[in-house]
């Protein structure tokens, strides 16, 4: 499934590193898309991706999609920001719960009060150096 | 080996450390060894007892590296069973404690030294952040967004407002009761007394916790001195015994990518049973708690973890007095996180110096009357992992 995308200017303020593993994940984001990795044995998946399954340490993983559809669990408001966030603030961040069983936190884009428990979808926000995962309500 | 407290000693909480372009410095060396000798005084026996400094790791700011070590030298302090320096975030002086007990309880220590300083108030705030950001969550996959340590606790209590109905007003009285224990500490940083409603007018720093219900920038010092049980008894003076001790992580790091109840405060609640178990004890004989907690929800959810109230019931009880002056179950009677202050890496110690003068019925007009038992918590992350010490008084 494709995700919404949305252009934002500039580079990220304060850019993950990339390894040769994890550019997978990198890489299908940028293009749309919300992976990570799946023990071939234990068949539970995992987040963030992981080179082993750390429910069974196997190191035999496969890549699996996601469908980003899921649920706001928690959400904030940061309005004192460190100062690589500081041009940013106030900006809203939050925990999602998303639909595979699996909890993650990301940027949270919405125009009203967040409504927890309340349904979201993830997105890619494409900057000017690379994406990161966003959440729209 | 029964580890026991013999004597502590601190600096006011404040700021203490220079800005870095000032002409004169705070020494970080010379605030720690003036508590050490206080805490020796107060102990009442000779530094060539000592045979153990476990030191909560220092932050980066100060220039002086492999402190403990030096501190060795400084205060001509050899150590036969082990000097080093321990971290773990905000659980630092909690396991600075652990290590310095093991040391009596293993038989190597007659003596041993639980210490540590923390200096960051001559860094500005939003620069300490960009240091502290990486402290919490995954530098990768969270910090990205713009996380700080605190606003994983803030977005605790908007699960927990959702979940229990809890008010912002309910959970932000416990910075209130904070503030009329801290009133009566000569250590608290802040102690002029507030109001609820000057709690709630202040500026938003992390929804829904405003500016006095998050902790403010803080430097301190401490020295806990441990004893084994003859040694301590030989003094003839008020000791604490360690009763009990718990520790739980449970293996996930802020959040837990298993969905789970994050207001739960599993590691608190698994501590804080093992501690009670080992101490023969229930969380109702406790005469009260001193808890590592930097914002208001922090100490609502650790006191329902470690039972000393009812599930989803922290913010009512304390907005209702039960954990404050002459309360039911007095919480961090020392003022806490948010008025005894924060200085985030000895924290934990402060902790073990409210105790001792608890338990030793030297707390002043803050004094829990006929405290017999206390307990004692640290943790780290979101309550990832959590400490526990339970003392009882011996006089």
């Amino acid at each position: 499934m494709t995700l919404q995308t949305i252009r934002r200017a500039g580079a990220r303020p304060y850019p993950p590193r990339v390894s040769a593993f994890t550019s997978t994940f990198w890489a299908a984001l940028a293009k749309g898309r919300l992976v990570t990795t799946r023990g071939k044995t234990s068949g539970r998946l995992s987040f963030p991706p992981k080179p082993f399954c750390p429910f069974s340490w196997e190191r035999e993983v496969e890549w699996a999609e996601l469908s980003g559809r899921g649920t706001l669990y928690s959400h904030t408001v940061v309005h004192a920001a460190p100062n690589v966030f500081a041009h940013l603030a106030p900006y809203r961040v939050c925990i999602v719960d998303l639909e595979e069983g699996l909890r993650v936190a990301g940027a949270l884009i919405c125009a009203d009060e967040p409504m927890i428990d309340a349904g979201v979808e993830a997105t890619a926000l494409l900057h000017d150096d690379g994406p990161l995962l966003g959440f729209m309500q | 080996m029964t580890p026991c407290i013999i004597g502590a000693a601190a600096l006011p909480v404040g700021r203490h450390q220079a800005p870095r372009d000032a002409d004169l410095q705070t020494l970080e060396r010379e605030l720690l060894a003036g508590v050490v000798i206080d805490a020796m005084a107060d102990a009442g026996v000779d530094k060539s007892a000592i045979d153990a400094m476990v030191f909560g790791l220092e932050r980066d700011y100060p220039r002086q590296r492999y402190f403990g070590t030096f501190m060795a030298n400084y205060l001509r302090l050899p150590a036969t069973a082990t000097l080093a320096e321990v971290t773990g975030n905000g659980m630092t002086g909690g396991l600075a404690f652990d290590q310095a007990a093991n040391e009596i309880m293993l038989g190597r220590a007659r003596v041993a030294l639980a210490l540590g300083i923390n200096l960051e108030t001559g860094i500005p705030t939003a620069e300490h952040l960009d240091n502290t950001m990486r402290h919490t969550g995954d530098v990768d996959f969270h910090t990205p967004f713009g996380f700080t340590p605190i606003s994983w606790y803030a977005m605790d209590a908007m699960r927990y407002m959702h979940d229990t109905g809890a008010t912002r007003a309910e959970i932000a009285s416990v910075a209130v009761k904070s503030r009329a224990f801290a009133a009566m500490n000569p250590l608290a940083q802040y102690r002029t007394p507030l109001t609820l409603e000057d709690v709630l007018a202040q500026r938003m720093i992390v929804e829904p916790l405003g500016l006095f219900e998050v902790p403010g920038r803080a430097d301190g010092a401490v020295c806990i001195v441990l004893a084994s049980e003859d040694v301590a008894r030989g003094l003839d003076t008020p000791y604490l015994r360690m009763r009990g001790r718990g520790f739980f992580h449970e293996g996930a790091h802020q959040i837990n990518e298993v969905p789970n109840d994050m207001t739960a405060y599993l590691a608190a609640e698994a501590a804080g049973k093992a501690a009670y178990t080992q101490a023969g004890i229930a969380p109702g004989d406790l005469d009260f708690a001193e808890i590592y907690a930097p914002c208001t929800i922090t100490e609502v959810l650790a006191s329902e973890a470690f039972a000393l109230v009812p599930r989803g019931q922290g913010a009512a009880a304390a907005a209702a007095g039960e954990t404050g002056p002459g309360g039911r179950i007095p919480i961090s009677s020392s003022g806490g996180c948010l008025s005894r202050g924060h200085p985030p890496w000895v924290t934990g110690l402060y902790s073990f110096v409210e105790a001792a003068e608890q338990l030793r019925g030297r707390a002043g007009d803050r004094q829990i009357s006929d405290a017999r038992l206390g307990m004692i918590a640290a943790e780290l992350g979101n309550y990832n992992a959590a400490l526990v010490h339970i003392f009882e008084a011996v006089r």
